[in-house]
């Protein structure tokens, strides 16, 4: 359940964020603090979490302290659904 | 803060960590920090007005409490000691004089019976604003917005000498001499951002249920008065409830800490500000290359000030068992400037990402998918940057250098997007290489924008510009 | 496995302190002197026109210490080896040679070096060893430093007020260089108390690192705004208005205590000037008494000026120039070379721009006449 849910966030991040539809992201690779997803796409991120899988993240929700990693992110999503 | 008051403050704090503990904790830490209130609040010269300041910032924290507090938080009975305390606090220093105490580091109080009536109406608002279940929502923003404006009017310098020029009318004092530096309210930037936060997580439903002592201790945290960090109410009131123990750990990181930021602060910040750029020697200086150094020692002493302060801040907390957020984490080593911003003063652009770029974005985004990525990147950019600079002041050098950041962080946007795919593949020495010239140019990038930050005018910070380039 | 080793707090605490007090012995024991000679100016910024002073350092970029070492390590004149085709003039005095409220190039040594003089087939160069306090012992001891940079002529200005007894120990820079005065006050068998109270002594306590703290932030201090002055070439504040120089004066005739009819020449410190001739060696020495302000103001038949009564002016001049006949000295009075108001700016002493032109060029004619070595 948890790597379909890392999956589909892995490859939406890849494809749509970075560009680069080839790349794999590990699932606890920083994705904030590292700079790899900026403030504007982590809007876009939390669009496609709320379309995808029903779970709202709220504006004050997007930053590192509260996920920082895909697990922590699908974590948040799992604790939700 | 002079290293005498901080020096107190970190006795206080270390006796807090050790003494308060179990039931008298949050008492504790409440009556310090109402007292440090006061302590901290330099003198005015409007008569009373710095004790009337310290005053309405306790009660905007009562009211405030009032306002988002949900009604199973609102029990007389959980509540009173911490009202009590507030009162006392109030009313003891307010009666100094008649006690015959002439208390040192507090302003000189109003008459006692003006302050027992402002009491009163704080404490028959905020029974009102318990009352008004119904109409909660429009108070919560009636309360957004007079925060907002009291703000715009402590920030926007013709404002404030028209209010000092009122205040001083009202005192019998001559409204002649009145000028914007009449009113400096101590730590109300980081206290309004505070109660806004909670008013704006109320409004969303997201606002944990806390006690008036735990609201009041948030909004006024002692360590946190003067230079933030902002943190949320969340995060701190589970370090309240949970206190970090005061073990050799503790003693060792607080240590630290308050060490580090005390180097930080009267070491290397004040020594270099001796030769920081300023309004006067920008106008003296003769080269292009001392101009650079003077430019260097602002950008840097700036930093070592505020992340100075921040290391003391969460020292300070540490000996008393809360862990303050981060507000620095080596801004001038990024090798961008979407990342420079990610890591300085951190508390302060987290609020703003929370309370204005995420919404914006989201509604712009969500609403109507044909407007381009690029327009609601600069719209958010725009807003965010403007706003950070305006909170350190409404003028137009902070309006200038909110935009200079804006429009970095959106070429540099657009030049990530477009380089991403194709650097991608780049790596070891290169990677390295290129991130290290990406320092190099954020840091000038940002240095250069304190150009705008430093100086009062935007003529004069346009010829320092011309004396960078040579051509002054 | 290893376990990270255990730190424990007070330990960390005795250490630290442990390592402060021995740090503290040490500076006790082996005192820090000649750390002030380290110093920025001369190479990475240019070495400074006139001595540090400055009582507002926010605004002046200079401030007052009394580190010796470290004031002259921050003078141009410590700048390298005195070049062969150089004829190197000092300048002693007091605040009227430093220069208060002029700009370097407006004091006399800037007029002096602005008359491009050539002596002896060799460039003059003029230097302001001036120091903004009256004192004729603060003359000798700068005088005394300031002969290891191998002067060709000596000029020394002065006045009445740097001539009573009260005055001589208890200026700052004297004051705090106890030491090198009490060695001066042997050397020259100068007619003053080695243990004068006004000369601070040294103790253990302030010989420790804590006891220097002042000290050492003032090193450190005149290191940071030598930035500033290489930046901006300004070394004081320049306020926009100042109070202007006193014509009217009070029917005093007091001077340091002692009243009319006379004054003797033991109630002036003479030794300290014949010190200074001594210490200057064979460089040859042209004594100048000052040009001051002549008031025709209110009590101006009793006075002169702010400082000074006629009698006691008077009597000094009269026995300044008994005492440089009897002892050989080459010396230039010019006391009303410059009378009217016009020609000061704060003080009775302090010449504007224009009259320092002026004074520089009468004193041209005296230093063309100084012997070649």
């Amino acid at each position: 359940m948890s790597d379909e849910v890392i999956t589909k966030l892995a490859e939406y991040i890849a494809a749509e964020i970075l560009k680069q539809p080839g790349r794999v992201l590990d699932p606890d690779e920083s994705l904030l603090t590292s700079g790899l997803i900026d403030s504007f796409h982590l809007v876009d991120l939390a669009l496609f979490v709320e379309d995808n899988f029903g779970v709202h993240l709220d504006d004050a929700e997007l930053n590192a302290s509260v996920f920082d990693s895909l697990n922590q992110l699908a974590d948040l999503i799992r604790s939700r659904q | 803060m002079t290293l005498t008051s901080i020096l107190i403050l970190a006795g206080l704090a270390a006796g807090l960590g050790i003494l308060a503990r179990g039931r008298w904790r949050l008492p504790l830490l409440l009556s310090v920090s109402a007292l440090t209130v006061y302590a901290l609040q330099p003198a005015l010269p409007i008569r009373f007005l710095d004790f009337w300041l310290p005053t309405v910032t306790l009660g905007l924290v009562v009211l405030g409490w009032a306002l988002t507090a949900p009604p199973e938080q609102r029990a007389w009975r959980a509540n009173w000691p911490a009202a009590a305390i507030l009162a006392g606090v109030v009313l003891l220093l307010g009666s100094s004089r008649l006690l015959g105490l002439d208390l040192p580091a507090v302003g000189r109080p109003p008459r006692p019976d003006s302050l027992l009536l402002f009491a009163a109406a704080v404490a028959g608002l905020a029974f009102f604003f318990s009352r008004s279940v119904r109409r909660s929502r429009l108070w919560l923003a009636l309360g957004v917005i007079f925060l907002l404006t009291l703000f715009v009017f402590l920030k926007y310098p013709p404002l404030t000498a028209a209010l000092s020029a009122w205040l001083r009318l009202w005192n019998g004092q001559s409204p002649a001499l009145a000028s914007a530096l009449d009113i400096r309210w101590l730590g109300f930037s980081y206290l309004a951002f505070r109660l806004l936060h909670t008013f704006r997580d109320r409004q969303s439903g997201r606002l944990p249920p806390v006690s008036l002592a735990e609201y009041a201790v948030y909004a006024v945290f002692f360590p946190a008065l003067t230079a933030g960090p902002i943190d949320r109410l969340e995060r701190f009131v589970a370090d309240l409830h949970r206190p970090r123990p005061l073990d050799s750990q503790g003693w060792l990181e607080a240590g630290k800490r308050l060490t580090l930021g005390l180097f930080k602060k009267f070491v290397l910040a004040d020594t270099l500000a001796l030769i920081a750029l300023g309004p006067v020697n920008a106008l003296q200086v003769h080269s292009p290359g001392w101009t650079w150094v003077l430019l260097y020692a602002y950008s840097l002493q700036l930093y070592f000030d505020f992340a100075g302060y921040t290391d003391m801040a969460i020292g300070l907390g540490r000996l008393m068992g809360i862990q303050l957020p981060e507000n620095f984490n080596a801004p001038y080593l990024k090798p961008n400037l979407t990342q420079f911003w990610n890591n300085w003063h951190m508390t302060l652009t987290q609020w703003i990402r929370a309370y204005v770029f995420n919404p914006l974005t989201r509604a712009l985004r969500a609403s109507n998918r044909s407007i381009p990525a690029a327009i609601i990147i600069l719209a958010g950019q725009l807003s965010t940057m403007l706003l950070i600079g305006l909170w350190h002041g409404i003028t137009w050098n902070f309006a200038l250098w909110g935009l200079w950041h804006a429009l970095g962080l959106f070429v540099h946007n657009r030049w990530s997007e477009w380089t991403r795919p194709r650097l991608a593949a780049l790596s070891g020495v290169r990677r390295r290489l290129l991130d290290l010239g990406g320092v190099v140019l954020t840091f000038h990038y940002v240095t250069l924008g304190w150009v705008w930050f430093a100086l009062p005018d935007p003529l004069t910070s346009w010829q320092v510009f011309l004396k960078l380039m040579g051509a002054g | 496995m290893d376990r990270p080793p255990v730190i424990r707090p007070l330990a960390v605490l005795w250490k630290g302190l442990l390592l402060f007090l021995i740090l503290n012995l040490l500076t006790a024991a082996f005192p820090l002197d000649g750390l002030g000679r380290v110093s920025l100016y001369n190479r990475v910024f240019p070495g400074r026109e006139r001595l540090p002073f400055g009582e507002n350092p926010a605004q002046s970029y200079n401030l007052s210490l009394f580190d010796l070492d470290a004031m002259f390590a921050s003078h141009v004149i410590a700048g390298g080896e005195k070049p062969a085709e150089e004829y190197r003039i000092i300048l002693i005095g007091d605040s009227s040679v430093w220069g208060t409220l002029l700009r370097p190039e407006e004091t006399l040594a800037g007029r002096l070096n602005a008359a491009h003089l050539t002596l002896c087939g060799r460039e003059a160069r003029v230097y302001n060893l001036g120091y903004p306090s009256l004192s004729l012992t603060k003359d000798l001891l700068l005088l005394d430093y300031a002969m290891r940079y191998d002067p060709d002529l000596v000029l020394w200005l002065t006045t009445l007020e740097a001539f009573p007894l009260d005055v001589q120990l208890t200026a700052p820079i004297v004051a705090h260089n106890a030491p090198r005065a009490q060695a001066l006050i042997a050397r020259y068998r100068l007619p003053f108390d080695p243990a004068d109270p006004a000369l601070a002594r040294s103790t253990f306590w302030n010989r420790t690192l804590v006891g220097q703290r002042r000290a050492l932030a003032d090193l450190l201090r005149l290191q940071m705004y030598g930035v500033l002055w290489a930046a901006t070439g300004i070394d004081q504040a320049y306020p926009p208005d100042y109070p202007a120089l006193q014509v009217d004066l009070e029917a005093d005739l007091s001077f340091h205590g002692l009243q009319p009819p006379a004054l003797r020449e033991t109630d002036l410190a003479f030794e300290v000037l014949d010190a200074g001739f001594r210490a200057a060696g064979e460089t040859p020495v042209l004594l100048v008494n000052e040009p001051m302000f002549l008031s025709r103001g209110e009590n101006s038949d009793l006075r002169y000026n702010f400082f000074y009564p006629r009698w006691a002016y008077d009597d000094y001049r009269r026995l300044l120039g008994e005492r440089a006949e009897r002892s050989g000295w080459n010396y230039l009075d010019l006391w009303n070379l410059l009378p009217d108001s016009v020609h000061y700016t704060n003080s009775a002493i302090h010449l504007t721009p224009q009259a320092e032109a002026v004074l520089a060029e009468r004193l041209v004619e005296a230093i063309l006449q100084s012997p070649c070595p």
